[in-house]
């Protein structure tokens, strides 16, 4: 079963993409910041990260530099859901795998969470 | 005395009912119920405080998200996509409100506005943060902390809530100001309205100022009542401004005082619209004239003009300018802060007010009407603008002159008085100056004529001629 990490400070959104990987069999765990996902990321390794640009303790572009500067996590791929700040992500190409603008559709996510993860039926 | 540092609001309205701005490093409540505007206001203020080069952490609880609250703000100009996530950072920290309390909030705040080194914070959502609270100590121990460790790194502090209006929560006694957006119904139309209710070390303009919400966002339009008194402009007594019309200056000893006000009353049709086209046709360069009318469109105006030889385009754009304000929901202030900047900006000496029923309408709270006016009058007098201002008599013929007349010709200086009166199936004109501040004028009725140059005041009815018995109407 693969494994999801969501970050994003605004707990409805969370809980919306939670729903959604959930009914398509995926493992999905929850944190609220960038601080508390890298402590997650090191310790129930996912297969992928969804997360968000604004939020409090660490970016999720803080994050994934410490994620890339990290060589036991270095090939975990990570996207990023964003309003405004898609272009300051999308101008760091090496920090995630694919940049999404909020509001996005749920087939594009899934999509792109399919591509680099096998999801497993429940 | 040492000076207080401000931060300045971005509103000019809103700074002046401050007392300049929000004072910096102190916190403030912004209450209202949903609807009135809060969220754009200090989004607003986080936005100017970052065109400032400040830096602004925007909080938020159980809201709409992020995203959706940027796409709402897309429409206005304030709004400023390119400065989200560097100058000014949204955050929601609902999940630790929920999961462990009010305590991790105010933790979680301190290490924020440190990392993002903001200068301005906003926390929308203190009902959320209320109801999360166990008793009233625990949202004013809330309230004291963040504004303490926001104090000492010097980061002023916005409290969003909406709470209901009128309401005084425990927590006010501990912020240093309160702010009161409201939004009622007068009638058919919405009239918002903003008050200081608090102002720690500020002296503020007390009461409610109007406020409207636009693409520029909010503005706010302080009460003429409330702005500071300023002296009379410093004119000669004897200078007098020409009518226009010859007869007219002689019966007025001259022409009008000039900073003087001018009060043309009379029904409709009785000449009050072309005698201020022959007033406005004399602007000159050292006089530059304001038509802020209600009623006639500034083509109509021009036309009007034209049919008795006036140009008004020669001088347009030079000396003279035409402003139309249309009948519709208009905001009693924002007219006069409009009619004030007009003639602040284009240094007008001469105006006419066409008329001051324009003003009338758009009153919410008729009571005011007349220190309204009162205060609208000596910012003209302060400016050393000639004013000639109409008000329309309702009754279409006869002598009498309505109550409201009596009422603001005494906050005026002088009174000119045109009327209609029928006999044998014939409309006769005429003019009397009803008074005029220290000022000997002419107290014979005289007739007036419409004639292809325009109006021309004829000869005095005196003892053998007496102007006809006016007619008893039904209105």
């Amino acid at each position: 079963m693969a494994h999801i990490l969501v970050v994003d400070d605004e707990f409805l959104l969370a809980m919306m993409l939670t729903d959604i990987l959930e009914d398509e069999g995926y493992e999905v765990d929850t944190v609220s910041n960038g601080e508390a996902a890298l402590a997650a990321v090191r310790k129930q390794r996912p297969d992928l990260v969804i997360t968000d640009f604004m939020m409090p303790m660490m970016t999720g572009l803080e994050f994934a530099e410490a994620v890339r500067a990290d060589a036991a996590l270095a090939s975990l791929p990570i996207i990023l859901v964003s309003g405004a700040q898609g272009s300051i992500a999308r101008e760091r190409p090496e920090l995630f795998q694919a940049v999404f603008d909020k509001p996005y559709s749920n087939s594009v996510i899934l999509e792109a969470v399919a591509t680099y993860v096998q999801a497993t039926e429940d | 005395m040492q000076q207080t540092h401000r931060l300045t609001s971005g509103i000019d309205g809103l700074d002046q009912i401050l007392a300049g701005g929000f004072i910096s490093g102190a916190s403030y409540i912004i209450q209202g119920q949903p609807g009135a505007g809060k969220t754009i206001l200090s989004n607003q203020i986080a936005f100017a405080h970052v065109a400032r080069g400040g830096r602004a952490l925007y909080v938020t609880l159980l809201s709409e998200s992020h995203e959706r609250l940027f796409q709402s703000m897309d429409p206005l100009r304030f709004f400023d996509r390119s400065q989200l996530g560097t100058a000014i950072t949204y955050i929601s920290v609902f999940q630790i409100l929920r999961d462990e309390g009010l305590d991790a909030v105010v933790k979680m705040l301190r290490k924020e506005t440190k990392r993002q080194e903001a200068t301005l914070l906003v926390f929308d959502g203190l009902l959320n943060a209320r109801d999360r609270a166990d008793t009233d100590f625990d949202v004013k121990t809330f309230v004291a902390e963040v504004q303490g460790q926001a104090a000492f790194v010097g980061c002023t502090v916005l409290f969003l809530t909406s709470s209901g209006v009128s309401e005084v929560n425990p927590e006010h006694t501990m912020v240093d100001g309160v702010v009161e957006l409201t939004d009622t119904l007068a009638g058919v139309r919405t009239v918002r309205e903003i008050q200081v209710r608090k102002s720690r070390g500020s002296r503020a303009l007390g009461g409610l100022h109007k406020f409207e919400i636009t693409d520029a966002g909010v503005t706010v339009y302080p009460r003429i009542e409330s702005l500071p008194r300023r002296p009379e402009a410093n004119i000669r007594a004897e200078t007098k401004l020409s009518t226009g019309i010859v007869g007219l200056d002689d019966m007025l000893g001259g022409g009008l005082p000039a900073g003087s006000i001018t009060l043309l009353a009379g029904p409709s049709g009785s000449g009050k619209t072309t005698l201020g086209i022959h007033f406005l046709a004399q602007a000159h360069e050292a006089e530059p004239a304001l038509h802020f009318g209600f009623f006639e469109t500034p083509d109509r105006l021009r036309s009007k003009a034209a049919a008795l030889g006036i140009s008004l385009i020669d001088k347009e754009g030079t000396v003279l300018t035409i402003e139309r304000m249309p009948l519709a929901d208009n905001i009693l202030d924002k007219l006069a802060h409009q009619l004030l900047e007009q003639i602040s900006a284009r240094g007008v000496k001469r105006l006419f007010i066409d008329g001051l029923g324009g003003f009338e309408r758009a009153s919410v709270h008729r009571p005011r009407l007349i220190e309204f006016f009162a205060c609208l009058m000596d910012q003209l007098r302060a400016n050393g603008v000639t004013t000639l201002a109409t008000w329309e008599i309702r009754e279409l013929v006869g002598s009498d002159v309505a109550a409201p007349a009596r009422e603001i010709s005494a906050i005026l200086d002088n009174m000119i008085l045109l009327r209609l009166f029928e006999e044998d199936h014939h409309l006769t004109r005429t003019l009397s100056v009803q008074k005029m501040r220290d000022s000997h004028f002419d107290a014979a009725v005289h007739a007036v004529d419409f004639s292809p140059t325009g109006l021309a005041i004829g000869e005095a009815f005196g003892a053998r001629q007496k102007p006809p018995h006016p007619l008893q109407t039904n209105g």
